[in-house]
């Protein structure tokens, strides 16, 4: 599992290019996004919070249909499978990397939404636990599809297709604890859409696992 | 082994009924049942959009039914069932969402809304649709029977959410109807109309999936000899 | 028989079970056809 993480990683690390190029799509889509509203101060700084999961939304199809093209390209991933380790590993390994790479990125995103919708807030905290959550909900089944996709044609189109609707719980949970944590939470509902991104988690996270086997076989 | 008709008429037979059940339970629903107290004729929609619901998880449910039967026996005659299971139960859900639009504009006064029940319902919808789309780029037909029934067991995920939802949130949608909640003179076109749905939808699946048995079985088998001297 | 707080509510329910019976109908003869074509 440590030696799946550490290629995977190893793989990001020579390829931190592209993360910079992703950044940069991120923060133009906040940008654009903003152009949706106007120079309406009240009602971007109430919308960013939407605004930011998006940015990071379309940002994941970029990182996550990059995920497997290495192994596809190269075909490794048949040589992967015959190394003594599980695909359930294999894939673990992969969603975390995933996982980290979005949470890294949103992170990043973060002080672009500040600045852009001036949504600054003092519960960073609370902030960080939600992109960990959410861009966890996102990469365990991005991870899975990612993989599904890779063997159909028309992956660039499929792989959102299939994604989005999954994620829509998610990303509405996300959404809606970000913003009351950037707005205020008067009568603490936060713990509420904490727990949901929890129980989503928990779902994908052992579902998508459980099912990578049947995906990666031949 | 693929499916082999044993009662050949039988989806006909059930269709046939489903449509009478529907026209006995309609015309007591539109002229027969006396209007609701509140929302007057329109609740009369109640009559199809109950039915439409119903069935339209139980739809659902069969197509994860039978894509975890095919993850664990492998045989194609469960393939053919999850490719009617999707296209009939997208069918059903776009009926559903129809319906249900036409019931807010005079009740909420919206087409619709974003509330629980409704988004998790449009996600489930959609969710189909993607498997169906996944299906028609995948030519091979064992990793398109992996592929789709995987998706389709993650897709249903969300199937509790939506019967769940007007309990678990402050849904505009209405709580669930059972016979304990709706007055009895609403029964018989609300029962009616379910199983007439039901019977409709269960032909519609079977002849599906039969249409799906006979293209399997060419993709399936090997090419006749002549052909094979043509195409080389 | 008019009744409730809700009035003229008639060109819904019809719109409501005609677009049903229209796509219910459209749909079992897509089957149809599609059956015929694949025998």
């Amino acid at each position: 599992m440590i030696a799946a993480l550490r290629k995977e990683f190893l793989l990001q690390w020579r390829t931190r290019a592209q993360a910079v190029a992703v950044f940069v799509f991120g923060a133009t889509s906040l940008l654009l996004f903003s152009f949706a509203i106007g120079p309406n101060a009240a009602a971007l700084r109430q919308h960013a919070a939407g605004f930011l999961w998006l940015g990071l939304l379309l940002s994941s199809t970029l990182t996550l249909s990059e995920s497997f093209h290495a192994e596809m390209e190269n075909r490794a991933l048949e040589g992967l499978l015959l190394l003594p380790v599980s695909p359930r590993v294999l894939y673990y390994g992969k969603a975390l990397a995933n996982t980290v790479q979005l949470m890294l990125l949103g992170i990043a995103l973060v002080p672009v939404m500040v600045v852009l919708y001036d949504a600054g807030t003092t519960r960073i905290p609370i902030v960080l636990l939600i992109i960990a959550l959410g861009t966890a909900g996102i990469s365990a089944p991005g991870t899975l599809y990612s993989a599904m996709t890779a063997q159909a044609r028309a992956k660039q189109t499929l792989l959102p297709l299939l994604l989005f609707p999954l994620i829509v719980p998610v990303l509405l949970a996300s959404v809606k604890a970000t913003s009351l944590a950037i707005l205020g939470d008067p009568m603490d509902q936060s713990s509420a859409w904490l727990a949901l991104l929890v129980a989503f988690d928990g779902i994908y996270w052992s579902l998508c696992g459980l099912l990578f086997d049947r995906v990666v076989e031949d | 082994m693929l499916a082999n008709p044993r009662f050949p008429k039988l989806p006909y037979a059930l269709m046939t009924l489903g449509v009478v059940c529907l026209l006995i339970g309609s015309y007591l629903g539109l002229f027969v049942a006396p209007p609701e107290h509140y929302m007057g004729e329109v609740q009369r929609i109640m009559y199809v959009h109950v039915p439409t619901a119903w069935n339209w998880m139980l739809a659902v449910l069969f197509t994860f039914g039978a894509a975890i039967a095919y993850l664990f026996t492998s045989d194609f005659k469960w393939d053919a069932r999850v490719e009617a299971g999707l296209e009939v139960g997208a069918l059903l859900g776009f009926l559903l969402c129809c319906q249900g639009a036409i019931w807010a504009k005079p009740t909420w006064g919206v087409w619709w809304d974003w509330d629980p029940r409704l988004t998790s319902t449009a996600v489930l919808l959609c969710s189909f649709a993607g498997i169906l789309a996944l299906r028609r780029f995948v030519d091979e037909p064992t990793k398109r029977a992996v592929l789709s029934s995987v998706a389709t067991i993650i897709a249903s995920v969300d199937l509790p959410i939506v019967y769940f939802s007007v309990r678990w949130w402050n849904s505009l949608h209405q709580m669930q109807s059972s016979p304990a909640t709706v007055s009895s003179q609403f029964h018989l076109p609300l029962r009616l109309n379910a199983f007439g749905i039901l019977f409709l939808m269960s032909g519609f699946i079977a002849l599906r999936a039969r249409i799906a048995s006979q293209r399997l079985s060419s993709e399936l088998a090997p090419p006749p000899q002549e052909l094979v001297g043509e195409l080389a | 028989m008019t009744g409730g707080y809700i009035t003229g509510g008639w060109p819904y329910v019809i719109a409501a079970y005609s677009w049903t019976a229209l796509v219910l109908t459209a749909y079992a003869v897509s089957l149809f056809v599609r059956l015929r074509k694949s025998r």
